[in-house]
């Protein structure tokens, strides 16, 4: 039932709180700062590549 | 990936809002908009302020014109 | 309260309704009627707002590249304006709308490079989209004292924002939407309701006259700058 409710099966979701959201943006961020740094790793070994 | 489009947006690429591209400008640019508001605040306080000289004035007029 | 309902039913249901109330209305009445309908039609609303709580809400607005209300000849919904209307309907806690409007990662972004960092990175309100969702929905659902104490400093931010019009998009700043806020009648598709002037709340001894952040520098102003302003605008 938890599990239905996180889901919003039953029709009704749990609250957040401040807590929880604060943690969902420290998240975010992280896997934002994550995928910026892919980026540039992709592109600092294409160039490699192309220098090769 | 816009979720209820069907028709294509063409201009959505040509809008930058990328921060940090030329910190000085941008935020001489605010300067200017920030200026404009205070400008816009004082000239509101003015315009009440000379309302409420002109209510005076003219309360005292009829005073005047009573006596 | 503990939960809410996942989706928009109760909160259309006018008689049914015992949610949260604003100023003694049901929010979702801040929006106008063919708008709400435009709303809970768009798949935007029915894929990726149904089930929301103040926390996963944030999943989705961080992920907003734009701010807006309708478009096209439809007058469809932006996505900012859908999630906008998912707060109406969550009416989450002050201290939640505080978070989306101010968060930053304690620990990052120290006090003395902020100069040189620019203004994008570890300072409050780092999502800018988040922050002007939650701008908007304060300014709809806040009282007026609040309005003005909690959205005037985001004047002195200066980030870029796009904003979706009827035609097309245009560039905008954060504190060119607040002020929009706190001086339009309508903002993104939305009559906003009547704010006192400021100026009354002044009288009233409920707001101290507004500093600007400018400061010092504001005094260096005289009719000449001020001609030269009218001048470009």
């Amino acid at each position: 039932r938890q599990h239905l409710v996180a889901v919003g099966q039953t029709g009704e979701v749990r609250r957040a709180t401040v807590e929880e959201v604060r943690q969902t943006l420290r998240y975010l961020k992280r896997k934002r700062e994550e995928e910026s740094k892919e980026v540039v790793v992709d592109l600092g070994e294409r160039l490699e590549r192309r220098a090769e | 990936k816009g979720w209820d489009d069907d028709e294509d947006v063409p201009d959505a690429e040509m809008v930058d809002d990328t921060d940090d591209v030329d910190p000085e400008a941008e935020r001489a640019a605010w300067k200017l908009r920030e200026l404009r508001r205070v400008k816009r605040e004082r000239e509101v306080i003015e315009t009440a302020e000379k309302e409420r000289e002109e209510v005076e004035r003219r309360r005292n007029l009829t005073k005047e014109e009573r006596e | 309260m503990s939960s809410h309902q996942a989706d928009a039913k109760a909160l259309l249901d006018d008689r049914g309704y015992s949610g949260a109330l604003i100023r003694g209305q049901n929010p979702a009445l801040l929006f106008e009627k063919a708008v709400r309908d435009r709303i809970t039609e768009s798949y935007y609303w029915k894929e990726q707002c149904f089930g929301l709580n103040a926390a996963t809400l944030c999943n989705r607005a961080v992920e907003l590249t734009f701010i807006g209300g309708t478009y096209g000849g439809m007058g469809k919904p932006t996505p900012f304006l859908c999630l906008a209307f998912k707060l109406l309907q969550l009416v989450p806690e002050k201290e939640i709308i505080l978070e989306y409007l101010n968060w930053s990662d304690e620990g990052e972004g120290e006090e003395g490079d902020e100069e040189k960092e620019g203004i994008t990175l570890g300072r409050p309100g780092e999502f800018k989209y988040l922050r002007a969702l939650a701008a908007f929905y304060i300014r709809l659902a806040w009282e007026p004292v609040e309005i003005y104490r909690t959205l005037e400093p985001l004047l002195a931010d200066y980030r870029k924002l796009k904003r979706r019009t009827r035609e097309g998009f245009t560039l905008t700043f954060m504190d060119q939407f607040i002020d929009d806020l706190l001086t339009k009648d309508r903002v993104c598709a939305t009559s906003l309701w009547k704010l006192p002037p400021r100026a009354h709340l002044e009288d009233l001894e409920l707001l101290e006259p507004r500093e600007s952040p400018l400061g010092d520098e504001i005094e260096a102003i005289d009719d000449d700058d001020v001609e030269m302003l009218n001048g470009d605008n």
